[in-house]
């Protein structure tokens, strides 16, 4: 069994400066949790041997990327894309915050790259969707340099700009204009598994085309008007419209597990991409969200590139560790969703608040603003480091509630020293964007390592085999 | 209560008179006078979408002198009528109208029974859209047309009628599509 005390420091990821983080003096926090002391690194390796390993993790030199990326491309058809094509790559921001963003960038490069070289066209532009944070898009452009990568040919697509209607099975879906202003678009997106209680990896791949690429009205339609399951209808039948199809040529995906990139998936066919990514999610995330269901009382420190639910640690995002306590996976389970209003779970299920009674306090060290997410704040006693922070909140207009219910300590050491006191726990986890390891509290590192193998057996002989079965594969072949 | 401390201001030297502030304001509170934006602050939300939107980065956010507070007061109508409308919208009078706001649909339903007749009379009256501007209109959308009221088509791209619901999927497409929990999600609902 590992040795808590032999673990070696944690290795954050970078902080991207931003408008919509907190204005201290360098736009980045005084001091970051890993330096905290008695925080470890917990290598997700040691934990689970079996999780997928990574080819590429933030820092590591980009040449397998592009490696992979060309390898993927080898076996897609580019033959729609005629030299005197216009073609829109499309882009999220969430891909730019994952590891520090240079990965989905080089796989981008590379596609523009190849599509070039094979199809002789020049016409390729670059669009960048976004969440709530408008000027994302203009932060990345200028942040890696995509305005000389696209020869200046690379807009913001944002979701209350210029439409286009999308005649569906269900009726008219609205578009974001720029997305399609092209002869054809590249889906380039990511397969990490981010927010499983809103997709449940049913046509994960799709995703995009009711959210990243479409106008605020059919986001809402897909969030707020259907189930946490059959929303995501909205995105299979955008995609499979005949507008899209007509455009669509292929999609791109950077896989990802908690070890990192683990490469990269292409085709002109969507659906067997989303299997492939399932079987990968099953694999990869599994055991670690319920490793964060044996986490039974914990202070959460929030230190890294983007708002809460999506930030990272040990490879996996905040929203998992939010919603431990249920296997989202188990396609039976019904989570409180936007779609139920966040007011109560449906009736049968075992949850009963928003967010999982195991956090017991948060500590506010550095993240964006962008996303409603009051009930953070509500639910679990919450502490800002420093009155940057604190303004920050104060001003957001998407949590005006949320400065009433945080209190602001004056250094991070301070801040957690308060909430481990709040919570009686000496139990922290911190989601600092790092993947291939958890930072993390030695004591939590230690309960950690000692829950770790019955999770292994309990997802392997019980939770995956009827993961799998749902979806009428069975687990014998699948894996 | 909903309480707006800020609001948005056009700077007349940057504005380039392009327009795009114009159709993402929540509440239509933005007007071009002299090929120059104008924004009136007695409609400003404060939502920040004009700022995004501009490429000139010819508006800004400033704090108000006094806060403008927004709040229906759900209880000061008929009850009955309320859950009524809910009802027919289905959505829980308890659900969230407005995340950012913490306005739950009773308030909405309430401000309709109090006479908003529009996505923006409805902004006004509760503050809602006056965060993220995105759940809110649809939420808005589907009382307002729960209560019989039809939607003007979209001001250019300002806000599109598109409110598909769980309850107005076809069968054929829920029998095609049958591996998307569609008839189960909708046994939630009802039970919830």
């Amino acid at each position: 069994m590992l040795d808590v005390t032999k673990l070696k420091k944690a290795r954050p990821s970078y902080i991207r400066k931003s408008m919509y983080g907190p204005a201290t003096e360098t736009g980045l926090p005084a001091m970051r949790a890993a330096d905290l002391p008695g925080m470890v690194a917990l290598p997700v390796q040691s934990l689970f041997p079996d999780i997928p390993k990574a080819i590429y993790i933030e820092g590591d030199n980009l040449a397998p990327i592009r490696k992979a990326t060309e390898a993927a491309l080898a076996g897609v058809d580019m033959s729609k894309i005629k030299p005197d094509s216009s073609v829109n790559i499309l882009t999220s921001q969430y891909g730019f915050m994952i590891m520090g963003g240079f990965a989905y960038r080089e796989m981008v490069r590379t596609i523009k790259e190849i599509v070039e070289q094979r199809t002789g066209c020049t016409n390729i532009r670059l669009r960048i969707a976004t969440g709530f944070r408008l000027k994302e898009p203009e932060e990345i452009i200028e942040h890696y340099g995509l305005a000389e990568m696209f020869d200046g040919k690379v807009s913001p697509a944002l979701y209350i700009d210029r439409a286009v209607a999308i005649e569906t099975p269900i009726g008219k879906l609205m578009g974001i204009r720029k997305i399609y202003d092209a002869d054809y678009i590249i889906h380039v997106h990511h397969g990490e598994l981010r927010e499983l209680d809103m997709h449940r990896m049913i046509s994960r791949t799709m995703k995009p085309f009711s959210m990243s690429y479409a106008r605020f009205e059919t986001r809402s339609v897909h969030h707020m008007n259907f189930g946490p399951r059959s929303s995501n209808l909205i995105p299979r039948l955008i995609f499979e419209s005949p507008f899209v199809q007509e455009k669509f040529t292929f999609g791109v995906f950077l896989a990802a597990s908690p070890q990192g990139v683990v490469g990269v998936e292409a085709g002109n066919d969507l659906m067997p991409i989303d299997r492939r990514l399932m079987l990968l999610a099953f694999k990869s995330y599994g055991k670690i969200r319920e490793l964060y269901n044996e986490i039974k009382d914990c202070v959460c420190v929030m230190d890294g590139t983007g708002e809460p639910r999506y930030m990272v640690g040990g490879g996996t995002t905040f929203g998992n560790l939010l919603e431990a306590e249920l296997d989202l996976f188990d396609l039976d389970t019904v989570p409180i969703s936007l779609g139920f209003g966040l007011y109560q779970p449906p009736p049968t299920q075992p949850k009963l608040k928003a967010v999982n009674p195991a956090i017991r306090a948060m500590v506010m060290n550095h993240f964006w603003i962008g996303v409603p997410q009051l009930e953070l704040a509500t639910a679990c006693p919450m502490v800002l480091v420093g009155e940057e922070m604190f303004k920050l909140v104060k001003e957001d207009c998407m949590n005006i509630e949320m400065s009433k219910h945080v209190v602001t300590a004056e250094s991070l050491p301070a801040a957690v020293h308060f909430a481990k006191k709040v919570a009686q726990t000496d139990k922290v986890i911190v989601f600092d964007g790092a993947y291939g390891a958890i930072t993390c509290s030695e004591a939590l590192a230690d309960h950690l390592i000692k829950r770790a193998p019955e999770v292994s057996r309990r997802v392997e002989e019980e939770m995956m085999p009827k993961w799998l079965r749902q979806r009428g594969l069975d687990p014998s072949e699948a894996l | 209560m909903v309480q707006i401390n800020y609001r948005a201001e056009v700077i007349p030297e940057k504005c380039t008179g392009c327009v795009d502030c114009v159709f993402v304001c929540p509440t239509l509170a933005i007007k071009m006078e002299a090929r120059k934006a104008v924004i009136d602050e007695s409609k400003c939300v404060a939502c920040q979408n004009c700022i995004g939107i501009c490429g000139d980065d010819a508006i800004v956010k400033l704090e108000r002198a006094e806060p403008m507070e927004r709040h229906v007061d759900y209880q000061s109508v008929d009850q009955e009528r309320v859950l009524e409308i809910c009802k027919r919208a289905n959505i829980h009078p308890m659900q969230w109208l407005c995340l950012c706001t913490a306005t739950r649909a009773r308030e909405g339903a309430a401000a309709i029974l109090n006479g908003a007749t529009t996505p923006e009379d409805m902004a006004l009256a509760t503050g809602t859209r006056s965060g993220c501007t995105v759940y809110c209109a649809m939420m808005s959308m589907r009382l307002l047309k729960a209560a019989g009221v039809n939607l003007p088509p979209a001001f250019k791209w300002h806000l599109f009628d598109t409110t598909q619901t769980l309850w107005d999927v076809p069968q054929d497409v829920i029998d095609k599509y049958s591996d998307y929990f569609l008839v189960e999600d909708k046994d939630v609902f009802r039970k919830f």
